[in-house]
């Protein structure tokens, strides 16, 4: 039974990583082309083996900063999905955090209040949303503030720290376009908020009294024996909490439809923003080999990213 | 525990720094991002850079006769005039979307663009139907439909917007029919404006229909029920697809209509499927033994090889001149001379750009001669972007401007297989249509 | 109306301040208040942005099967039925799948690879659910099409499944997706059973089978709750579902082996063009509306179930 249940995973797993490998060493080329001026045999040359792994890394490198195909390339790469999956699940993992963590404090904490059921109850609904309503939420919001707010805020602002720090600036902050990365984040963070607060209040609620009444004698405030002497009983769970709720985030894609659209080049984010999940949104119901193949390509480095959170969770959360 | 709050703010940093590090580069000087180091504009074709696989500069003389004639892919050649007009260095992104009809040629310009000038023209193939309506919503710089700004949405803007076309392209059927694939028996299809009606209203149920059977003599169909494939999105392509068949055959356009998104009654009285965009129609009939669908020509083109296989794309049958026309450039610009030359006839000259084009679009369907279905490309553009609210507005119009400048002139002699280049009459309403547009 | 993103955030601070300097608890109750806040506003927009059509056909947006929009006709019945389908057939195949894989995880297996196959299953629920459509549609749906054929074929039915992507094929995808979830919280529930108990039941004489059983019915409000759990992230789940349902929203079908629809996947395929026309937006908010509601339902259900089991 046991083994049924991951088979598919095992399935999966092999499935994308087996064509979304040999898709992306198909692009990687030969690292032997580095080295075509090299003695045949490279480990009679002392140095042979770092230039071997040097012209892996140069052309690994390569295929994770390349833009991804259109229907007639040959070569491609992951770049702009790659940065954009990183900057919307980073910014959404620390407004996520920073809003679930306290609610999960208070859930955990005060769980004899009556509003605390409530926080509760709602963090529970939050988790089971159907993440595809949540973009189409954030994508309404967006509709109703996104003049005014560049209009008042973002279009001065951006001025301002242009003239301040340099037309570097303007790839972060901007009058937004209609579809852009902070909408992804904000979509994305909603999602988080919910996983961080029920394992942070979890965590919390199974400290033993004994524990806590010393926490509060000693720290003299609520907040000190809250958020600095209980978080080192809680902190591993807590992370475990964050990663594995990055993790999830990393690999959403309905919440972005609406929101960060996808994009084919480097753009500011505060434009349409790719995405490795958009991509192989996209890319795997087209007729073309060449974007199924780079669907299969993104899906196979994404899987690498979940992995490996879920992996550092997992370990972060076994150690003693 | 402050190792642990390090490696978070670490992974953070790095993050950032890669991010900054990536956008800092100056765009199309390579940067990280690009291994096409293009230098000139007249080396922007080297074999294999990416961008130009299977695309060819002059389609009306390469295509030939569809399948039967292979050009090689390779054969590019950089046009001597690519050189004339040079765009100057441009920075900056905007995002359009809409048709997934001329998504393959729009990526094409969009890449090419980006190599000649470094400025980054997004081009998101969501659908024509949200190409207008997320422009409306100013959620887009610029839309793109293949059918122009439907009557009562034109109503609302009219004034504020332009409308123009970029390119034209038709509309092919492919089928799945492994009995009686070309590979097989040698032979395609012929149908009928009146047969597709009828099996995308459910009334030819299987494939050894009489009345299929009789348009094909020389074909053993086998008595399979009939997959229609049609499109599960809002659809340009759609609104062309049936807004042929509504002009070609009325019932049609008495029981369904024509629109971005229609009730199909194959749905209900046979075996329907949608598929999202061309690119998913074309996907679900490769991989749907017996289906039937209708898909950009450019879709089919780049696949051919894999349709002939299993199935192959039909034979139509013009009902103005009561031949079969198979979809080669030949006869798709044949059809479209015919079509343009039957607009002027009726309304003497081509319409202004902030006109109502829909007109135009349905003396172009069904023209009087060859290959019948075939449709406009339509960019969809503000007047006045500062007054729409656009954030960044004169950066976004100059970009713009720039873009389909040079997609109106250069970009028309850079076309992917399956598209016909604009007449210079019509290219020149763009042209006047930019000249509206507020800088 | 940008005021409403700065009260927000002035909100955040706020709370933030008072929880740093004034009163903590006060703090914590006012960044709690956020998440509220939040489904407040979710279900508050949809309602909002559903009302012209509302106004205009009541409730019977909810029983109309048509969706035909050059008519601007909505109805979204089909993908109602389509995602009662979807989920049930994929609630019926994966919660015996997952009581037996939580009862092999915790019983069966050696405290060494207990470990291991929890992680696993912990990943399957955690993978991203677009690499799962990308395994249907290319995998899954070709290799379901040819066993159901082969099947009913050998039965005298004859070829039911006509395409590779079905109804049937979202809901077996789903089946997976959700089995590992539902096994999760049982296995939660498992291990709370408490040690004397456990003791007792062995004590008693009962064979390993009878103590499983035992055991699970001691579970068994963990079951269901874990069952409800997973019927609403089943009736939520988009992009997977998208992938391979065959995206039919014109026709009202009970046969699973036929393309059909869901309403996050009308939502996810219909959502973009909506806006050229008049009342598709609403009728699509309509849509999220009922999913958001259905989904409240169905978790306050859960919910209810797994706390009268935690007390």
């Amino acid at each position: 039974m046991g083994v049924l249940a991951v088979l598919p995973l095992f399935l999966i797993i092999g499935d994308v990583m087996f064509k979304g490998v040999s898709a992306i060493v198909k692009q990687l080329g030969s690292p032997w082309e580095f080295l075509a001026w090299l003695p045949p045999d490279p480990l009679a040359d002392r140095w042979g083996v770092g230039r071997l792994l040097v012209g892996t890394l140069y052309s690994l490198w390569e295929f994770l900063t390349r833009l991804p195909p259109d229907p007639f390339a040959d070569r491609w790469g992951i770049g702009p999905l790659l940065v954009g999956t990183l900057y919307m699940t980073a910014l959404g993992a620390v407004v996520g955090f920073i809003v679930g963590f306290p609610i999960g404090v208070y859930i955990g904490e005060m769980r004899k209040e009556a509003f605390a059921n409530v926080a509760r109850a709602s963090v529970n609904v939050l988790v089971e949303f159907p993440t595809i309503t949540i973009g189409l939420f954030v994508y309404a919001v967006f509709v109703f503030v996104i003049e005014d707010l560049n209009r008042t805020l973002l279009s001065p602002l951006s001025e301002w720290l242009t003239s301040a720090l340099g037309d570097g600036v303007g790839q972060f902050i901007g009058p937004l376009g209609g579809y852009n990365a902070y909408a992804g984040a904000l979509a994305l963070s909603i999602i988080m908020i919910p996983y961080v607060a029920l394992v942070t209040a979890s965590a919390y609620a199974s400290i033993p009294d004994s524990i806590r009444e010393a926490a509060y004698s000693i720290s003299g405030r609520e907040f000190k024996a809250m958020f600095i002497v209980l978080r080192k009983a809680v902190s591993r769970a807590v992370l475990t909490a964050a990663l594995l709720g990055t993790a999830k985030i990393a690999g959403e894609t309905a919440p972005l439809l609406f929101t960060a659209l996808g994009n084919i080049y480097y753009a500011p984010f505060t434009q349409a923003t790719a995405a490795i999940p958009l991509w192989i949104w996209y890319a795997a119901q087209t007729p073309y080999d060449v974007q199924i193949e780079s669907a299969y390509g993104a899906a196979a480095v994404l899987l690498v990213i979940v992995l490996t959170l879920f992996a550092v969770a997992k370990l972060a959360a076994q150690k003693r | 525990m402050k190792p642990k709050l390090l490696i978070p703010a670490v992974a953070a940093v790095v993050v950032v720094a890669i991010a900054l590090a990536l956008l800092a580069s100056p765009p199309g000087t390579g940067g990280p991002g690009t291994t096409q180091t293009t230098t000139s504009p007249s080396e922007a074709t080297p074999p294999g850079s990416g961008t130009t696989g299977g695309q060819n500069t002059q389609p009306a003389t390469a295509v030939g006769q569809g399948a039967q004639q292979t050009p090689s892919p390779t054969q590019t050649t950089p046009s001597p005039t690519q050189a004339t007009t040079k765009p100057p260095r441009l920075s900056g992104a905007i995002t359009g979307g809409g048709s997934t009809f001329v998504n393959p040629q729009m990526i094409t310009w969009s890449k090419r663009f980006y190599e000649l000038t470094g400025a980054q023209v997004n081009y998101q193939s969501i659908g024509s139907g949200a190409g207008a309506a997320q422009f409306l919503a100013k959620k887009l710089d610029f839309g793109a439909s293949d059918v122009p700004m439907p009557r009562d949405k034109y109503q609302e803007v009219k004034g504020r917007f332009v409308q123009f076309p970029v390119v034209i392209g038709s509309i092919v059927l492919v089928y799945n029919i492994p009995e009686a694939a070309y590979e097989k028996t040698g032979k395609y299809l012929n149908l009928t404006s009146e047969v597709i009606s009828l099996i995308y209203m459910g009334e030819i149920k299987q494939w050894c229909d009489e009345r299929i059977q009789k348009l094909n003599p020389g074909l053993k169909l086998p008595c399979k029920d009939i997959v229609a494939v049609h499109r599960s999105d809002g659809s340009g392509t759609t609104a062309a697809f049936t807004l042929y068949l509504a002009l070609a055959y009325p019932p049609w356009n008495q029981t369904v209509g024509w629109g971005y998104t229609v009730k199909w009654p194959a749905d209900e009285k046979a075996k329907g499927t949608g598929a999202k965009g061309n690119e998913g129609v074309a996907q679900t009939v490769l991989q749907t033994p017996y289906s039937i669908g209708y898909v950009e020509y450019a879709y089919w083109w780049k696949n051919r090889d894999k349709y002939d296989k299993i199935g192959g794309v039909a034979y139509l049958k013009n009902d103005n001149d009561g031949k079969y026309y198979f979809p080669t450039a030949e006869a798709v610009s044949a059809g479209a001379d015919a079509g343009l030359r039957r607009y002027v006839a009726k309304y003497g000259a081509p319409p202004s750009p902030d006109a109502d084009w829909n007109p135009v679009s349905i003396e172009f369907t069904n023209p009087p001669a060859g290959y019948p279905i075939l449709a406009f490309v339509y960019v969809f553009l503000w007047k006045d972007y500062a007054a729409e609210g656009y954030g960044d507005a004169a950066a976004k119009t100059m970009l713009l401007k720039e873009f389909f400048k040079w997609v109106l002139a250069d970009g028309q002699k850079q076309l992917v297989e399956g598209y016909i280049p604009l007449p210079e009459s019509v290219a020149r309403i763009g042209l006047q249509a930019l000249e509206q547009v507020k800088p | 109306m940008a005021i409403f993103l700065v009260l927000f955030i002035t909100f955040y601070l706020l709370s933030a301040f008072t929880l740093l300097f004034i009163k903590t608890r006060w703090g914590l109750r006012l960044i709690a208040a956020i998440n509220v806040a939040i489904i407040a506003a979710l279900v508050a927009t949809f309602a909002w942005e559903a009302l012209p059509l509302l106004e205009r056909d009541g409730l019977a947006v909810f029983v109309n099967s048509d969706w035909d929009p050059p008519r601007e006709s909505y109805g979204v019945l089909n993908a109602l039925v389509g995602t009662l389908i979807t989920s049930a057939i994929a609630i019926t195949v994966a919660m015996p799948l997952a009581v037996g894989v939580a009862v092999t995880i915790n019983e069966m297996l050696p405290q060494r690879l207990r470990g291991v196959f929890g992680a696993l299953n912990d990943l399957t629920a955690a993978m991203p659910t677009v690499i799962y459509g990308l395994w249907g549609l290319f995998v899954l749906g070709p290799v379901l099409q040819s066993v159901v054929n082969t099947v009913s074929t050998w039965l005298g039915f004859g070829e039911v499944m006509t395409a590779p992507l079905t109804l049937f094929t979202a809901a077996i995808l789903l089946a997976i997706m959700i089995t590992p979830y539902a096994a999760a919280v049982i296995r939660e529930g498992y291990a709370l059973v408490p040690r004397h108990i456990e003791e007792a039941i062995y004590a008693i004489g009962a064979t390993k089978f009878e103590a499983v059983l035992v055991k699970l019915r001691y579970v068994k409000n963990y079951i269901f709750g874990g069952l409800f759990l997973a019927l609403g992230r089943a009736m939520g789940e988009t992009v997977a579902v998208a992938m391979v349902v065959g995206g039919n929203f014109a026709r009202f079908t009970l046969n699973p082996f036929e393309s059909g629809i869901t309403i996050s996947s009308l939502i996810a395929l219909q959502f973009p063009n909506a806006h050229s026309y008049q009342f598709m937006v609403p009728a699509l908010f309509a849509g999220a509306l009922l999913l958001a509601v259905v989904g409240l339902a169905i978790n306050a259900v859960a919910i209810y179930i797994l706390q009268r089991a935690t007390t």
